[in-house]
């Protein structure tokens, strides 16, 4: 037997057992696809026209992806690893001429291939469905960040080790499912909260208050604070301190405006957050995994 | 080849940290080629060590060997069924096959798999969830028996189907496992069902072996007696079990020399024997010779 087949035999096992989820998750990515196209017929290719079902359809379309994780999570929880170990036929699969540890790599490779190629596809449709030049407007948003780069198969990845590691240890079905959503989801939140701190930012400045041109500040910035100084250097937002200073702010004792300035991510930060980031998540993901060896290795010879 | 089918020395398993263990102490060798009957009292482990034999459980402490080595590199030569009979219920009767094959790369025989299924009527298109209880049965042996072991393990087998079905299924199983020189355990609590197939028998209860070896040697290593006589006339025996019949008294014995003429001497019957033995849980353990461990004392 080459060892090509021994790899590609445990996976078509496994597929063959998740028939159903499997044409459920290609029917809904047709509908996806159609809807797109649907919402997308007969609107200018640049713009979103407000008060339309495209536009609702596009602010929501990409926070529905930050569901993807927990959904994929909830499968290898579930349907994959947690209900043939609460049901007793992984007793099945491990009296066969398997090892329980290549049984759990089947599972693992399929539900990591699965998500990663789901993730792809509905990032495909949203970006195919997007208007011209809205991502390179909207890439730091939450959602449209993760829909546009690797970040989200990155986390659809540490769902399935997650969803993997909890089903083995919880060994209920509907807890495994419930515990590794809400894990998927608070890293996927936290994440997303520490992601802007893991570049420096830039600064921009000019002289002035900034009210109209500010050269030297791309328009596709990602803008994180914004303010003006005095002639000290000292920073502050000016309708807080001029004309008078309203109370709970901080305001320097000179209020005279010498300068604005802007700290922004560049456009060229997104690859630098998207790459920390997806290695942070994969490392992750990678210890989930390894922790779910070490717990079946615990329990079977 | 290993002349030994299963060894366990001092196994323990514990599925609880704080709790009860399923065995304690099990010590015994199974040599191969025999049918054993695995009885026992519910809950007296059974499953569990079927389970460890089959290297889907981990023992706590103590040694197992099975086939020669140690159980998780005797898988691929070991079939077990578990008692609820697990079954993938989407999948279809052949496509359940279809698993055992690729399963098992190099040790499938589907004609013998499809023997197990022949003459049961069991639809190979039908989905394992629209099956009977029997049919499931069925096809779980069908799954173990295609698997072409050297050891096969079968936890209460039989627990589902109708006198008739088992009866015949037995016969089945009896055959292709005399053909092939398999080696083979069965539990079971009943005992009758069992003492006509099987040649050899292992008594667990609470957690340890209470009696193994070949049943023969078993039932000639005891006698039942009956006669008019104090108890204490046997105290150079080992009294199993004893009670009042009539003027005098029937005990169970192990004789350990020549009896007294006086007593009227039978030789117990399997079910007679197992059944003292489990009202008895004080009387020492018995394991015929060549059916103790001899690796007693050796960490796993």
């Amino acid at each position: 037997m080459s060892t090509l087949s021994s790899l590609t035999r445990p996976p078509r096992t496994v597929l063959r057992l998740h028939r159903a989820t499997l044409w459920g998750a290609l029917a809904f990515l047709a509908l996806m696809t159609a809807g797109t196209a649907a919402l997308r017929r007969g609107l200018p290719e640049d713009g979103d026209v407000p008060g339309t079902l495209y536009s609702t359809y596009l602010d929501y379309a990409p926070v529905a992806l930050l569901a993807l994780p927990a959904l994929v999570g909830a499968f290898v929880a579930g349907p994959l690893v947690g209900r043939e170990l609460e049901g007793g036929q992984h007793r099945l699969a491990w009296a066969q001429s398997r090892t329980p540890a290549q049984w759990l790599t089947a599972r693992l490779v399929t539900g990591a291939g699965l998500a990663a190629a789901a993730a792809l596809a509905l990032m495909g449709v949203f970006r195919l469905g997007a208007p011209r030049g809205y991502t390179e407007l909207m890439w730091p948003d939450r959602g449209t960040y993760e829909a546009i780069g690797p970040a989200l198969v990155a986390y659809c990845l540490l769902a399935v080790a997650v969803g993997a590691l909890t089903a083995l240890v919880l060994r209920r079905t509907l807890l495994a499912v419930a515990v590794t959503g809400a894990l998927t989801t608070a890293v996927l939140y936290v994440l997303g909260s520490l992601r802007w701190d893991l570049v420096p930012l830039d600064t921009a400045t000019g002289r002035g208050d900034g009210w109209g041109h500010r050269p030297g500040l791309p328009f596709d910035a990602f803008w994180v604070n914004q303010g003006v100084t005095n002639a000290a250097g000292e920073r502050f937002i000016e309708r807080h301190c001029v004309p008078e200073r309203l109370p709970g702010h901080g305001c320097p004792a000179d209020t005279r405006v010498t300068q604005w300035f802007v700290d922004f991510h560049p456009r060229s930060h997104f690859w630098y957050t998207q790459l920390i980031e997806c290695g942070i998540v994969l490392a992750l993901a990678a210890a989930a995994g390894c922790a779910a060896y070490a717990v079946l290795r615990r329990r079977t010879p | 080849m290993t002349d030994t089918a299963i060894e366990a020395a001092d196994l323990d398993l514990s599925y609880r940290r704080r709790g009860a263990p399923a065995l304690r102490g099990c010590s015994f060798r199974l040599p191969a080629g025999r049918v054993c009957a695995l009885v026992g009292p519910n809950g007296a482990g059974k499953s569990t060590l079927l389970a460890l034999a089959a290297a889907i459980l981990r023992p706590t402490r103590g040694h197992l060997a099975v086939l020669g080595t140690d159980p998780a590199a005797a898988r691929p030569r070991v079939a077990y069924v578990a008692q609820d009979k697990p079954l993938y219920p989407q999948l279809t009767v052949a496509e359940t096959l279809r698993l055992g094959a690729e399963l098992n790369p190099g040790r499938w025989d589907a004609a013998r798999a499809g023997r197990v299924l022949a003459d049961a009527g069991v639809d190979p298109r039908a989905r394992v969830r629209s099956l009977s209880g029997g049919q499931r049965t069925r096809v779980a042996l069908a799954l173990a028996l295609g698997k072409r072991a050297e050891l096969l393990l079968l936890d209460e087998p039989m627990a589902d189907l109708d006198p008739l079905v088992r009866h015949r299924l037995m016969g089945t199983l009896m055959g292709e496992a005399a053909e092939h020189g398999t080696t083979v355990v069965m539990s079971s609590h009943i005992v009758g069902e069992l003492a006509d197939v099987c040649d050899h028998v292992l008594l667990l209860s609470g957690g340890r072996v209470r009696l193994g070896g070949g049943i023969d040697d078993l039932t000639h290593a005891h006698a039942l007696v009956t006669g008019a006589r104090p108890l204490s006339d046997l105290d150079r025996h080992t009294v199993v079990e004893s009670r009042a019949a009539g003027r005098g008294l029937t005990a169970l014995i192990r004789p350990e020399g020549p009896l007294d003429a006086g007593w009227q001497v039978e030789e117990p019957s399997l079910e007679e024997l197992l059944l003292a033995h489990l009202r008895a849980p004080a009387v020492p353990p018995l394991l015929t010779p060549g059916t103790t461990a001899a690796h007693r004392g050796v960490a796993a």
